[in-house]
């Protein structure tokens, strides 16, 4: 089953986010509570957990893209 | 914007994070964590801990640091103590932080509020230790006398920065006046904690420092926190510099010698971070 991994609101009046690195890799396998990638907002650099078991299938924002909140920056592929 | 040190990392699990928000809308609560944008919340809602934030979601104040909305307040929710209490039993919590913001418009700054919210935690939660975070009321001894009647076992008030930079950081604070809130809590009730906290990083020099430490230890205040300013955007006090993870040791330690019975100093620690362990550790070493 394929589960999109969204933009989180860090902050109350956060709007989009500013992806800063990936952790992982189209293709590698990850735990849930692993690092999948990194939100700079003002304060600090949030290093954003996988929520789920499984396959990164799809990467869809770059490092250096600001993503809108609720937006999909991947596609996990949950395993059953 | 400007990179952040290699410190300035923390965990957030978008689960752990909505489970908790989700249970305090359900309860229509506040918590500081959020509201504040908190680095820590990741780390803390993971661990189901949260602070609430009490009287409503706008303060009267407008700290020049802080991330909580400076706008006409809510209306005081009656039934906030026992959502308050419920929360916290749902949560299991070993320790309740309670803050709130200030509320300059209320007769008694909600000073009465306070003290039904520790009652109600007390008795929905007999095993929970209690600490509130509370503004200054102005000085006003009655309004602290109705929060320390309530016996809560941590009394925290945060002196926040130097004195020297209160007109540009709180201007509509003073630093005297919060020192003697602090002395005050001690003196009606000296076998409760008291507490405060200081950010570094707002342009304050190291003799400030520790001209600050000394003032409060004057008040008889037992528990230190510092931790890092971080600003929460464009329209916020400057920030001076980053205090390395090395500055906050050595901050640490001056405290430590000069008669803090637990100093929390850390990049990122903040008043309520791991409070449980501070009570815990002065109440084992039976200082």
């Amino acid at each position: 089953m394929k589960r999109e991994i969204l933009m989180p609101k860090l902050r109350p009046e956060m709007e989009k986010g500013l992806l800063c690195a990936w952790n992982a890799q189209p293709g590698d396998r990850v735990q849930s509570g692993d690092v999948l990638f990194e939100v700079e907002t003002d304060k600090v650099v949030s290093q954003i957990e996988a929520d789920f078991s499984g396959i990164l299938s799809q990467v869809l924002a770059e490092e250096g893209d600001e993503v809108a909140v609720g937006a999909p920056v991947a596609v996990l592929e949950v395993e059953q | 914007m400007e990179r952040k040190p290699a410190w300035l990392k923390v965990g957030y699990n978008p689960g752990a994070v909505g489970e908790i928000a989700q249970l305090m809308d359900e309860l229509n609560l506040n918590t500081v964590c959020r509201e504040a944008n908190c680095p820590n919340i990741g780390e803390c809602y993971q661990k189901h801990t949260a602070t609430f934030m009490i009287l409503g979601s706008r303060c009267t104040r407008n700290c020049r640091f802080c991330n909580v909305r400076c706008d006409a307040p809510d209306a005081v929710d009656p039934d906030e103590p026992a959502n308050v209490a419920a929360a916290a039993k749902r949560l299991k919590l070993r320790h309740a932080v309670v803050t709130s913001v200030t509320r300059d418009d209320l007769p008694d700054g909600g000073a009465a509020h306070f003290a039904a919210v520790i009652r109600a935690i007390r008795e929905t939660c007999p095993g929970t230790t209690v600490e509130v975070l509370v503004p200054d009321f102005g000085g006003d001894e009655r309004s602290l006398l109705a929060v320390l009647d309530a016996e809560p076992d941590v009394f925290n008030h945060n002196v926040e920065t130097v004195e020297a930079l209160y007109s540009l950081v709180r201007p509509q604070a003073r630093y005297q006046r919060s020192l003697e809130v602090l002395a005050f809590a001690k003196r009606a009730r000296p076998q409760g904690l008291t507490k405060t906290g200081f950010m570094v990083g707002l342009g304050e020099t190291d003799a400030q420092i520790a001209q600050l430490m000394d003032d409060v230890l004057k008040t008889g205040c037992d528990i230190l926190t510092i931790g890092q300013y971080l600003r929460p955007s464009a329209e916020h006090a400057e920030l001076a510099r980053y205090a390395t993870p090395g500055d906050f040791e050595r901050y640490r330690d001056l405290a430590l010698q000069k008669g803090f019975r637990y100093v929390a100093s850390a990049p990122l620690a903040r008043s309520s971070y791991r409070a449980h362990e501070a009570v815990q550790t002065i109440r084992k070493e039976g200082k």
